[in-house]
């Protein structure tokens, strides 16, 4: 995802808003789950361009036998169902199924149609034509047209509306309809992530006018809703007339909610559920030992970022953010914190999966608790550093910060770990103010989304306020350029900025957990598991 | 009271010997800790995770590679501080409350005791949650909870022997010969509630020692890597297969501690009864 200098514009404002007590909590969150930041909740699918495939599965589905079986899936508990607020995993798995993007991003990261089955972008980058798919019709029997998906965007970007795409679409500057089955978008600016923008987890394509999206349910997707039983389960049945031949390949959906990962665990290997998208590490190693369930794992982009406010003390001082970079053992935290599951971090949001802009060009100092205790003296703490270190509850961040504490202990960086339930971390902008916290980030498929919300100047979730002009312009190119050899030279640039003298360390990037039962053929593991096609599987 | 008849009674009931013991048991590793425990309670070993118990490690090790053995002996001195701390000023000031407003009587002992009877509605766990939700997790936030829950308890205690001796006769004579209000609430009345205030100062230890750990266990209490056995539960409770001892020990730690308390609860009403009756 790329961000102009408007939509910037529109971020800083609502900051601005926000800290100034004018927004409310809920409409700046919306505007959060826009970009994607609650710990993967908007995230979308895997890795970069150039990044491997998820290394899963299973024979394809044979196409002309018809839907039969019963799959079901566990999920958490969805709050709302329409599609221009969904920002959970149990929320977009539900409504993907529902309903269609215009195009999906695929579990190697490339762009791939869906109701879009063909485009084409002007040589200047801002005008793009999507041909929609012949014969898709909605559950109701009325055919899909240009207008349905004019009408979508049109809602999506909207500023009266206050609907957390409206930014995410600022830089759309028209859309229009070029006969029944074509939609033409123009843009303000060039951007060269607009079809990952398209593929945004709210980008659902409703029916014209439609008036309650939240319970009326008429999508063009794969299955049809039978019951919605509020945070209990939803009953999917297929769409028979679903426009992708051989899809679905099961004819019932069932998706389970449960409030507890460990419940949905049990509810695996006691057979009422089939598939299990996510879980927390020790419970996945649980499952690894367990005959009939077959147990996978996906690299994601997503990380915890652990960083230090830099525009106060003691962050303010370049020594202190060294002498913790100094102090910090990444390979002992991969494997105590996440039991090697997953990659290394290098302290940048470029991870490894994002293979032509990923670089090991700049070396990680070596951990070293006495330079970084000298380093400190320097700065003016030859007694030692004192700080509280604020993590949310969920994952494995207590472990993260249990484990920090004890290293940096080492070189005189004395910790208290403050641990708080997700909604108190995240509520009331705490999680922005706080000196020193961990905070989750979901995988996205490209890593400019990173740092423009996160790291360049006055972005409007820079929570280390780290500031560097250097960077920016470093940003500001690759935001914007549509040669793909300058961006990777100023993606090595950037890597190197961050591991020289960014205020964050990034110990590594997640894997994406999930188990089935054997027997279950054509998974493919996704890293936000809420746009899982369960459409492909087969019972 | 004769102290030697009191210990003697104690001491006469297996039970209670037994409780007795293992409560002076966790006392003494709560005291002597630091001699005792093989490491430091929070120190990470990325090269021995969930270890099972062997003779390096006698209860194994969790998933950061921590002794188990040296988490819950330094484990006995927080709930025990806490649990023991937050009684002791529960007791003191649920006693101070409840003889003299008691005594006092009139509006102040109405208004008092009817705050007292709202706190009381709600479920000692809630009102802790509650609490800890308006002043933050921390070691002083849990023993305040103990407190706050604590006292109106301990206070109605208090308050139904005081009402029974109010009207007899040697407070009459007290009042009568002109003593000061210190001298009747302290010379007077607290010898009697003594004996009753023993066995529920027991109760509430026991009480508090599983708040404590339930404060843990649901990740509001004490903070990691605080060595809080309800904690060490929480934190065992999603690799319970991969190592059960990490979920064993603090449980069984807890529970042990549990039972002896309230043996010993058990064995101090019943000497007091014996005494009394003799």
């Amino acid at each position: 995802m790329s961000l102009s200098e408007e939509q910037q514009h529109v971020l800083q404002v609502a900051r601005a808003e926000v800290l100034s007590g004018r927004m409310s909590r809920r409409a700046f969150l919306r505007l959060g789950l826009a970009l994607g930041l609650s710990a993967g909740a908007t995230a979308l699918v895997a890795c970069g361009g150039t990044s491997t495939p998820a290394p899963t599965a299973t024979a394809p589905i044979a196409a002309g036998s018809g839907p039969t079986g019963r799959l079901r899936v566990a999920s958490e508990i969805p709050v709302q169902l329409d599609p221009a607020f969904a920002s959970s995993d149990a929320e977009i798995l539900i409504l993907n199924h529902v309903y269609d993007y215009l195009v999906d991003i695929d579990a190697t990261n490339a762009v791939v149609p869906r109701l879009a089955r063909e485009w084409t972008i002007s040589e200047d980058g801002l005008r793009y034509r999507l041909v929609l798919a012949p014969g898709v019709t909605f559950h109701d029997g009325s055919p899909l047209t240009a207008a349905d998906v004019v009408w979508t965007f049109n809602r999506l970007r909207d500023p009266a509306l206050q609907l957390p795409t409206a930014d995410l679409y600022a830089n759309i500057a028209d859309i229009a309809a070029d006969g029944d089955n074509a939609v033409v978008f123009t843009l303000a600016e060039a951007n060269p992530f607009f079809l990952y923008d398209l593929s945004d987890n709210h980008a659902l394509v409703l029916r014209a006018e439609s008036e309650n999206p939240a319970t009326a349910f008429n999508g063009t997707g794969p299955f049809r809703v039978v019951e919605y039983r509020t945070e209990n389960r939803i009953e999917l049945a297929a769409n028979t007339t679903y426009f992708q031949a051989g899809k679905p390949a099961v004819a019932n959906l069932e998706i389970i909610f449960f409030a507890d990962q460990a419940a949905a665990v049990d509810a695996l290997r006691g057979g009422q559920v089939d598939l299990v998208l996510r879980m927390p590490t020790p419970l996945f190693q649980t499952l690894q030992q367990e005959s009939g369930i077959v147990t996978v794992q996906t690299p994601t982009n997503g990380f915890d970022l652990v960083r230090l406010r830099a525009d106060r003390e003691p962050g303010n001082k370049p020594e202190v953010i060294r002498a913790l970079k100094l102090a910090t053992d990444r390979e002992a935290i991969f494997r105590q914190v996440k039991a090697g599951l997953g990659a290394i971090g290098r302290d940048s949001p470029i991870g490894p999966l994002f293979s032509a802009y990923y670089s090991e060009e700049t070396p990680l100092p070596p951990r070293d608790p006495a330079a970084a205790r000298e380093l400190l003296a320097r700065a003016g703490y030859a007694n030692g550093l004192q700080l509280d270190l604020h993590v949310p509850d969920s994952g494995d961040r207590p472990d993260l910060a249990v484990v920090l504490k004890e290293q940096w202990a080492e070189a005189g960086i004395n910790v208290n770990v403050i641990v708080e339930p997700e909604s108190v971390y995240y509520g009331d902008n705490g999680w922005l103010e706080v000196d020193l916290g961990i905070t989750g980030w979901g995988s996205r498929p490209v890593p400019q989304f990173y740092l423009d919300v996160m790291l360049v100047s006055g972005a409007i979730w820079n929570e280390s306020r780290f500031s560097d002009p250097e960077f920016d312009a470093l940003a500001a190119t690759a935001r914007t350029t549509l040669d793909e050899a300058e961006r990777v030279r100023a993606y090595r640039e950037i890597q190197r900025i961050l591991i020289e003298r960014g205020p964050i360390i990034i110990p590594y990037f997640f894997a994406q957990l999930s188990a089935h039962r054997a027997g279950l053929r054509g998974y493919v593991a996704k890293a936000f598991p809420g746009r899982t096609d369960l459409a492909t599987i087969a019972v | 009271m004769k102290l030697s008849r009191f210990v003697r009674a104690f001491f006469a009931d297996l039970a209670t010997a037994t409780g007795t013991t293992i409560v002076i048991l966790f006392l003494g590793l709560a005291l002597f800790g630091p001699l005792i425990a093989p490491y430091s309670p929070t120190r990470q070993n990325a090269d021995a995770i969930r270890l099972p118990p062997s003779t390096t490690h006698v209860l194994g090790t969790d998933r950061l590679g921590r002794d188990l053995f040296s988490r819950i002996i330094y484990g006995a001195r927080d709930i025990l501080l806490l649990a023991g701390g937050g009684t002791i000023l529960a007791v003191l000031s649920g006693t101070l409350i409840g003889v003299s407003v008691t005594y006092l009587g009139g509006w102040l002992e109405e208004l008092v005791f009817r705050i007292f009877d709202g706190l009381l509605a709600l479920p000692a766990l809630l009102l802790a949650l509650l609490l800890l939700g308006t002043v933050g997790p921390s070691r002083s936030g849990v023993l305040l909870v103990i407190v706050v829950v604590y006292t109106p308890i301990v206070a109605r205690v208090v308050r139904s022997v005081v009402l029974s001796l109010k009207p007899r006769g040697f407070i009459e004579a007290a009042r009568m010969r002109g003593e000061r209000l210190g001298y009747i609430l302290w010379r007077e009345l607290l010898p009697l509630v003594a004996p009753t205030l023993a066995v529920e100062a027991a109760l509430r230890f026991s009480y508090a020692i599983f708040l404590v750990a339930s404060l843990g266990f649901l990740g509001v209490g004490v903070q990691p890597p605080s060595p809080d056995w309800g904690l060490m539960v929480l934190e065992a409770r999603n690799e319970f297969a991969l190592a059960p001892w990490s979920l064993y020990a603090p449980a069984a730690a807890i529970a042990l501690l549990v039972i002896g308390v309230n043996l010993m609860a058990e064995g101090v009403r019943r000497a007091i009864r014996e005494d009394v009756t003799r």
